[in-house]
Parts: C-alpha cells; sequence; structure tokens
C-alpha cells in the first residue's frame, strides 16, 4: 500500500524520538505505594502508539481495517520508582527493523525530577487485519521507519538493550 | 535480617513446577486488536509471581504488618499466542536461582482448556525492607523454605525460552 486512506503526521526525527508524556494515574498504584509492574507496560505501550503514529500504524490504522501490529517479546528494567501524579516523560529509540518487524526501545524519565524509572525493549511484528498473520510493512510505513530507523542509526546503543535476565553470582 | 514471621505460614507445595496458580482474562485486559493487551500479560504474571511468595510466607499480612515488600527488578516476555477476553489461564512456576535476597522465577501461561502456551515470563523479583524501601535479605523462614524449594526444582531442565536476549537474527531470517 503507497499511501494509507488517512493523513499521516508531520515526520518528526529528532533522535531518540522525545513526543511522549504521560501521568501515573490513581488506578495504576498497587499496594506497594507505587506504580504496579504491569502499568509500566501501559504506560510503555501508548509510547508505541506515539512512536506506530510517525510511520502511520496507530489507530487508524486498525480502524480501518487495514493492519495491526503485534508485540512479540518485552524486555522491562524497572530502574527507580514512580509514584501517583507523577509526570512522565519516554522517548524512544529504534534498533533495529525487518521486513515485517520492528525493535526498540524506551526509556520512562520522572519528567520534572530527571531520573530514568524504568527501560522497556519490544519486538513488533505488523499483522495482517484479515488473517492475524504475519505481514511486510505497508509501502508508507516502511519508507518512513527507514527513515527514522536511520535519524537513530547513530546514536549509542542503550545500555540496558539485549539484557539477559539473571542473578549474577559474585 | 527478620528471624521470624508473626503469622502462620501456609503449607509448603513442594511440586516442580509449581502449577497452583489460575485466572481468567478480565474484559478490561482486552485491547483495540481483540486480545489481552501485553501490559496485562505482566500484571497476570504478577499474579503467579505472588503466588510463589505466597507459597514461601510473603502474602498480603507480610506488607500490611509493615515488615516488607517484593519488587520486581527486571522482566522478560515472549508472546506467544493470542489470549482472548474470557479465557482461562493456567501457570506453571520454575525457580531458576535465588540467593540473600532475589529469586529469578519463569512462568508459562497457558489457555487452560485448549492447552496451547499463550506468552512465557522471567522475572527477577527481590525482598525489600519497609521501613527504609531498600533491598534486604529474606526472612529466615522465607529462606528456609526457598532452600526446600530449590531442592525440589534445581533438577527441572532449563526452559528453551529462558535467558533469551531480543534480536531479529538477520542470517535466520535469510534462510527461511
Amino acid at each position: 500500500m503507497k499511501s494509507p486512506p488517512y493523513p499521516l503526521i508531520e515526520l518528526d526525527l529528532s533522535a531518540p524520538l522525545d513526543r511522549h508524556r504521560a501521568t501515573v494515574l490513581p488506578e495504576w498504584i498497587d499496594w506497594n505505594g507505587h506504580m504496579n509492574v504491569g502499568f509500566y507496560v501501559v504506560a510503555f505501550d501508548k509510547a508505541t502508539d506515539t512512536l506506530c503514529e510517525q510511520f502511520g500504524c496507530s489507530w487508524d490504522y486498525t480502524r480501518l481495517e487495514i493492519g495491526m501490529t503485534f508485540v512479540l517479546e518485552a524486555h522491562v528494567t524497572y530502574e527507580q520508582e514512580v509514584k501517583q501524579g507523577d509526570p512522565l516523560r519516554i522517548t524512544t529509540q529504534i534498533l533495529d527493523h525487518d521486513a515485517k518487524r520492528l525493535h526498540y526501545m524506551h526509556a520512562m524519565y520522572h519528567a520534572t525530577e530527571g531520573y530514568l524509572a524504568a527501560t522497556n525493549e519490544l519486538m513488533l511484528m505488523n499483522i495482517d487485519y484479515p488473517s492475524r498473520r504475519s505481514a511486510p510493512w505497508p509501502g508508507f510505513a516502511m519508507e518512513r521507519i527507514e527513515k527514522l530507523a536511520a535519524a537513530h542509526a547513530g546514536l549509542p546503543r542503550p545500555q540496558q538493550a539485549g539484557r539477559l535476565i539473571g542473578i549474577r553470582r559474585k | 535480617m527478620l528471624e521470624s514471621l508473626p503469622y502462620e505460614l501456609p503449607e509448603l507445595v513442594t511440586r516442580a513446577p509449581l502449577d497452583t496458580h489460575r485466572s481468567t482474562v478480565l474484559p478490561e485486559w482486552v485491547d483495540w486488536n481483540g486480545h489481552m493487551n501485553l501490559a496485562f500479560y505482566v500484571t497476570a504474571f504478577d499474579q503467579a509471581s505472588g503466588a510463589f511468595m505466597r507459597n514461601v510466607g510473603l502474602g498480603r499480612r507480610y506488607v500490611d504488618g509493615k515488615l516488607g515488600m517484593t519488587f520486581v527488578l527486571e522482566t522478560h516476555v515472549t508472546y506467544d499466542r493470542e489470549m482472548r477476553g474470557g479465557a482461562p489461564m493456567r501457570f506453571t512456576t520454575q525457580l531458576l536461582e535465588r540467593d540473600a535476597k532475589k529469586v529469578h522465577l519463569y512462568h508459562e501461561m497457558f489457555h487452560a482448556e485448549q492447552g496451547y502456551l499463550a506468552a512465557t515470563n522471567e522475572v527477577i523479583v527481590m525482598n525489600i525492607d519497609y521501613a527504609s524501601r531498600r533491598s534486604a535479605p529474606w526472612p529466615a523462614p522465607v529462606a528456609e523454605r526457598l532452600e526446600v524449594l530449590w531442592q525440589a526444582h534445581k533438577d527441572l531442565p532449563r526452559p528453551a525460552k529462558a535467558g533469551r536476549v531480543m534480536g531479529l537474527r538477520r542470517k535466520q531470517a535469510d534462510a527461511d
């Protein structure tokens, strides 16, 4: 598909992508008095929507039954607690891509105190709407993914990318 | 280190892997793609971690009694197959490693009726002192139970999906 039946937003080639803002909602807090592990991923998933808007594969893409994006794998590092009402800033760096997939990393910061709260590495796959099976990115999306990837290519690889989980013995 | 806990601990389940946790995909966990959103797999797995922690004596009373908490440091999920709203889930949990303050757990989520593997989750959970909100050694009775569980779990085969590093593996893709 060369162009989608809806307008695309202006491409933002700042690296990393630094558009997503959010606030920690009361219902995201657990009995430990901080944002629960699952809701970090809710917050990160909304940053994925912000990323997908860049290449036209967000809500309109699914609403018009063209396609969907499914996450295949996710890795979260929890670096520092955030509490109810805290403002969040989430940046996104593209690490790799191929004909069907996108490998990227979000970093969540406390927007006013500046500290890193968490990171989320993800593998996203394009899905054909009717068959619910993997499919190549549509032409309009691939063109933009390549521009974004080129803009991000010079960034240093995040320290938390490619992590293996384990308890490191001394 | 806490030498004891001021409540009675549940009977220890030593079956390996642990297979006591069951749950259901809630309607509010379903997203615009018509399946359980990735975040709520993490929530569902966190409840399976809760079942493991209750088995060693660290449930709600541990937090409500202001003794301690458990925090997740890191989590890795593989999404193997979709789950729809209302789907029944069955979990298994394997203890992969433990030390004085942490456990490394591996969960598998299955569709409880159709039997297929829906997702896997590797997670590191750390014990936290309530007052300081800093890491602390497991309470003594918990450390004792973890050793009993370790003996039961240590000879289980290492799961194939444990210890994954994310990447596109171009060579394999090119060969396809």
